[in-house]
């Protein structure tokens, strides 16, 4: 009877094991996503019009030449951004223009097409000038304004948002730990609480319609984590440079955002969006 | 005796040995299917993509329509970004993929032709051509509820923000009452009856509320001196055939009252995916049966109205247009030319960038507008067949 037992509960851990397999992939999605989605597109929108406001006095400062007062509003500005990546960069042509780095081109730094954010990054803080950045200042505020007015007429693809949360924290896995993203201003803490709070964003909207406590309580508690880093390093309304954070600090942050990339990837088949 | 219930427990135990067995068997066996569906699928599955310095190989590509997987080798030395476009409009990406390294990007596409990015930015872009299956085309004629979630939720937004426009201005109507101007109240309720009538295709859902803040003189049994006119139409009758904004202030705090409730009801407003052209197509026929009456008698703003009401009704119906226009492209150019037409109808009536008042147009005029928006709804009307919905 004893052996009877012990097949029985291997059997049914088998069983069990194939049914969770089975049942790994949700029921299709249904309607109950509608208010989280039109939820999210008003965070979006809160966080773009910011952009925009944030980016005409960034573009002020630097058309006046006042390197140390752009050099100040660069980070606060493109948090903004950082923060709707999954929704900003549905716009290739946009992202490219406003968020592009030198790599994607052939003479990197020194090529006459690198544009944006960036550009104005190496800028500042490289040449330590405003000098030749009015023009590229003024693109980057038509820019953040033409994505500002396709967001607002955008139906918001619901696999995009849901599938943002972990896409937010596989680009501060991939570019923002090694600091890689703001190479010249150091500035990557902003930028990753951008992606963070992006990231934290739609899993609170969505929270409720996942049936998986194990799952939230793992991806809450790693956000706690990535939290109670992040805070040891604020100054005064924002962080210090990337290179005080110390290596025990790195290594925790970079688990925690691997950890919640892995784990949020799953999120739209949680959801039935695959 | 004895023998046969030791013979049959005897049995028992080998029944179930032999139970438990097979259901071993099968749970070994469902354990290796399981694990077998959950491991990298077979090559023969993926698209593989290799991206060199310069190009995609190959640069041409031909999938079925549906859920399908790429796999991108990075063949260059620079870290790459592998997107799919329709447009400028990624449809789905995979960043930072190391140099020399793999990654797979899994995505449902429809049908259509979409360019592939190939590295550097300046390298030529590739083509990827999704072919039409049996199935890809039974979704078009009947999308999946998850098609509809992005529609319905722009539509919540839309919903949220006119009723919040609503508020506003209204707001600003009962404040510009209070200080007795009656030009500058006259404008807010002007500007307040444009969100208005731009939300008025679902307002049948909020018809109690419709019939404190928008009752018309005529189906009430004393009309203008009856005590249930109040709301919008007795703030026009004050303030057109009056001329005054005495007595108005109770009207006015009791729509701004409603109004409050309107927003707050319709952040919440549950539709389904037949609604956004059903209730877009139900208005429009009913602006084109009142469109030779007169619904604002005392103001005379029926074209600005008009205005709205075909805004409101282009917003609702096109929604869904995306899954009419894959599934009968004709279906979908009827509403998009109904709608144009309506709208240069309309238009046609403007003087010098204002709307003149309706009492100025005749009958012929009125019943070109009436045509005009009978049409948009025999087109939108169509739209709910067309995706299954009906």
């Amino acid at each position: 009877m004893r052996l009877c037992k012990r097949l029985f509960t291997l059997t049914a851990a088998a069983g069990a094991f194939a049914l969770s397999q089975g049942t790994a992939r949700a029921a299709d999605a249904t309607l109950d996503l509608v208010a989280p989605i039109a939820d999210y597109k008003i965070f979006v929108s809160e966080e773009v019009d910011a952009l925009v406001s944030d980016t005409t006095t960034f573009v002020e400062a630097i058309k006046s030449g006042d390197v140390e007062q752009a050099k100040a509003l660069f980070a606060p500005t493109r948090m903004h951004y950082e923060a709707v990546e999954p929704i900003a960069e549905l716009f290739s042509d946009l992202d490219v223009s406003i968020d592009s780095r030198a790599d994607d081109y052939e003479q990197a730094e020194a090529d006459p097409a690198f544009p944006g954010f960036h550009r104005v990054e190496y800028g500042l803080w490289e040449k330590n000038s405003t000098e030749g950045l009015g023009p590229v200042a003024d693109k980057l505020l038509a820019d953040v304004t033409e994505l500002q007015g396709r967001i607002e007429s955008l139906t918001f693809p619901p696999e995009v948002v849901v599938g943002g949360a972990g896409v937010l924290m596989e680009e501060v896995a991939a570019t923002k730990i090694s600091g890689e993203e703001d190479r010249y201003s150091h500035t990557d803490l902003w930028d990753i609480r951008g992606n963070v709070d992006g990231s934290q964003k739609i899993v609170e909207l969505v929270e409720p319609l996942v049936n998986d406590p194990a799952f939230l309580e793992q991806v809450n508690g790693n956000f706690a984590t990535v939290d109670t880093i992040l805070a040891k390093y604020e100054e005064g309304d924002g962080y210090v440079t990337y290179d005080h954070l110390t290596e025990s600090d790195r290594v925790t942050l970079s688990a925690a955002v691997n950890t919640l990339a892995e784990d949020l990837s799953t999120l739209r088949g949680k959801l039935g969006l695959d | 005796m004895p023998e046969t219930p030791r013979k049959s427990a005897g049995t028992a135990t080998r029944l179930m040995l032999a139970g438990a067995a097979v259901l071993v068997l099968l749970g070994i066996g469902a354990f290796w299917l399981a694990a077998r569906r959950t491991a990298a699928p077979p090559a023969a599955d993926e698209i593989v993509v290799t991206v060199n310095d310069a190009t995609c190989e190959p640069a041409t590509l031909e999938v079925p329509a549906g859920r399908r997987t790429f796999r991108i080798h990075n063949a260059s030395d620079r870290p790459l970004e592998w997107e799919i476009l329709d447009g400028v409009m990624v449809v789905a990406e995979r960043e930072n993929i190391a140099p020399g390294l793999n990654a797979t990007l899994s995505q449902r596409l429809a049908p259509g032709t979409y360019e592939i990015t190939c590295g550097l930015l300046s390298n030529p872009r590739g083509t990827l051509t999704v072919v039409a299956t049996a199935e890809s085309e039974a979704r078009q004629a009947a999308p999946e509820t998850r098609e509809f979630i992005g529609p319905l939720s722009e539509y919540r937004v839309y919903l949220g923000r006119r009723s919040g426009q609503v508020l506003t201005a209204t707001a600003a109507l009962s404040e510009r009452i209070a200080a007795g101007d009656v030009e500058g109240a006259k404008a807010a309720w002007t500007a307040a009856r444009v969100p208005w009538r731009e939300i008025a295709p679902v307002s049948a859902r909020w018809s109690d509320l419709t019939n404190g803040m928008d009752p018309q003189a005529d189906y009430l049994a004393k009309r203008e001196e009856d005590p249930g006119f109040t709301g919008f139409h007795r703030i026009e009758y004050g303030l057109w055939s009056q001329g005054t904004t005495e007595g108005l202030q109770p009207a006015a705090d009791k729509l701004l009252a409603d109004a409050a409730t309107l927003k707050e009801r319709l952040g919440a407003l549950d539709l389904a995916p037949a609604d956004l052209a059903g209730n877009a197509a139900a208005f429009a026929q009913r602006v084109a049966d009142q469109a030779t009456g007169s619904q604002t008698p005392y103001s005379h703003t029926e074209l600005a109205e008009f205005s709205a009401d075909l805004d409101g009704i282009a917003k609702s119906a096109l929604l869904v247009d995306p899954l009419v226009a894959a599934a009968s492209p004709a279906t979908s150019e009827a509403l998009h030319k109904a709608l144009g037409n309506a709208r240069s109808v309309l238009d046609g009536f403007m003087v010098e960038g204002a709307w003149p008042s309706y009492d100025t147009i005749d009958t012929a005029g009125r019943e070109k507008i009436a045509q005009a928006f009978a049409a948009v709804a025999g087109a939108a009307g169509a739209y709910n067949a067309a995706i299954g919905l009906e």
